[in-house]
């Protein structure tokens, strides 16, 4: 009886989790061209479409370092690099992408970025940054 | 002999506190909400990170708060309620990150632990553990020596893990588990299935055996 009343806990748990993914999912969002569209040094950037056009959307004037992360897989690691950065008083806002392993921070546009420092806090945190585009707004 | 005077002394001062009826099956509960959780996934924080653990099995309830100045290590203080030997200790603890892969969808670990007890300078323990984990498949094994006055005994474990989904950072995210743990004292392999739930700055795992029941985590990085 122990062992069917943990079963059915647990297939209860899991459906609510399933469920509560599911309602995420189905928020839709644009996939239509917008500013993740732009070439970066002869490339295209590489991110969350809908997540990228959402972050730069109250950003115009700011520039945004989109910086790949590797060792990004847990909440845990996501919720790091965000503290991280939000301690620094050049970045206006930051937005960790867990499922591509990008971060996006956004500056202003005089802020000389560089790229050390930003793998020294990431590492500071326990992952590697592996690169690096900027993208003016 | 000693300990079970230790224990009983222990007893009567807890019974010098009175509780009214009611508040028995509050206290009783917020008592096994706060006995029942933790992991050791993560055994250090990012830099500055403090990270409170709770964890309860058949053989210990224990309370552990650790601080990380690196995300190379962590210390902190442990407090055990040992079932086995009827006693309470702390363990003063220390972490260390022995080597970190990080690849871009993955990331393996291995850590080197120990503590020493409140006990005295005979009652220590260390060893290792490990994890290799991607957003839907985990792995990790751990080992570990304890060093007490009357005997000594090791505890192992393997635990595999896989996500039913994968969830973005913030929404509840949960995992399938198999446990296998072994310790010199009961001296069998015992094997279980553990769910884990993991939101935010918490992780929450249960687990539950026939021959050593419940096994509850808790965990809340800040």
């Amino acid at each position: 009886m122990k062992k069917i009343n943990c079963i059915f806990l647990m297939m209860v748990c899991i459906t609510a989790a399933a469920q509560d993914h599911a309602m995420h999912d189905m928020e839709g969002h644009s996939h239509e061209g917008h500013l993740h569209d732009t070439m970066v040094d002869g490339k295209l950037l590489v991110v969350n479409p809908e997540r990228f056009d959402s972050f730069v959307s109250t950003l115009e004037g700011k520039q945004v370092a989109i910086i790949s992360v590797s060792g990004m897989v847990c909440d845990f690691c996501a919720r790091g690099i965000e503290k991280t950065f939000e301690k620094d008083k050049a970045v206006l806002k930051v937005d960790v992408d867990l499922s591509g392993g990008k971060v996006l921070i956004a500056y202003s546009q005089d802020k000389n970025i560089n790229f050390e420092e930003i793998q020294k806090k990431i590492l500071s945190n326990g992952q590697n940054a592996t690169d690096i585009q900027i993208i003016k707004i | 002999m000693q300990l079970r005077k230790k224990f009983t002394a222990l007893i009567k001062n807890i019974r010098r506190f009175t509780i009214p009826p009611m508040g028995i099956k509050v206290f009783s509960f917020v008592f096994l909400l706060l006995n029942i959780f933790l992991i050791e996934a993560r055994p250090i924080s990012y830099s500055g990170g403090s990270t409170l653990m709770m964890k309860s099995n058949n053989m210990q309830d224990s309370a552990y708060y650790h601080y990380s100045p690196s995300y190379k290590y962590s210390v902190g203080i442990q407090q055990i309620k040992d079932k086995y030997f009827n006693s309470n200790y702390s363990y003063l603890r220390l972490t260390y990150l022995l080597n970190r892969r990080n690849t871009k969808n993955s990331q393996r670990n291995l850590y080197f632990q120990s503590g020493l007890s409140s006990d005295g300078l005979d009652h220590y323990f260390y060893g290792t553990h490990g994890d290799w984990e991607t957003r839907s498949l985990y792995a990790g094994f751990g080992y570990k020596k304890t060093m007490m006055k009357i005997l000594d005994y090791t505890e192992q474990y393997l635990q595999i893990g896989v996500a039913p989904y994968i969830g973005e950072y913030g929404d509840l995210h949960t995992w399938l588990m198999l446990k296998s743990k072994q310790n010199d004292l009961t001296n069998n392999w015992d094997t279980y299935p553990v769910l884990k739930f993991f939101k935010g700055n918490a992780l929450v795992e249960f687990g539950y055996s026939d021959t050593s029941n419940w096994d509850i985590h808790f965990m809340y990085r800040f």
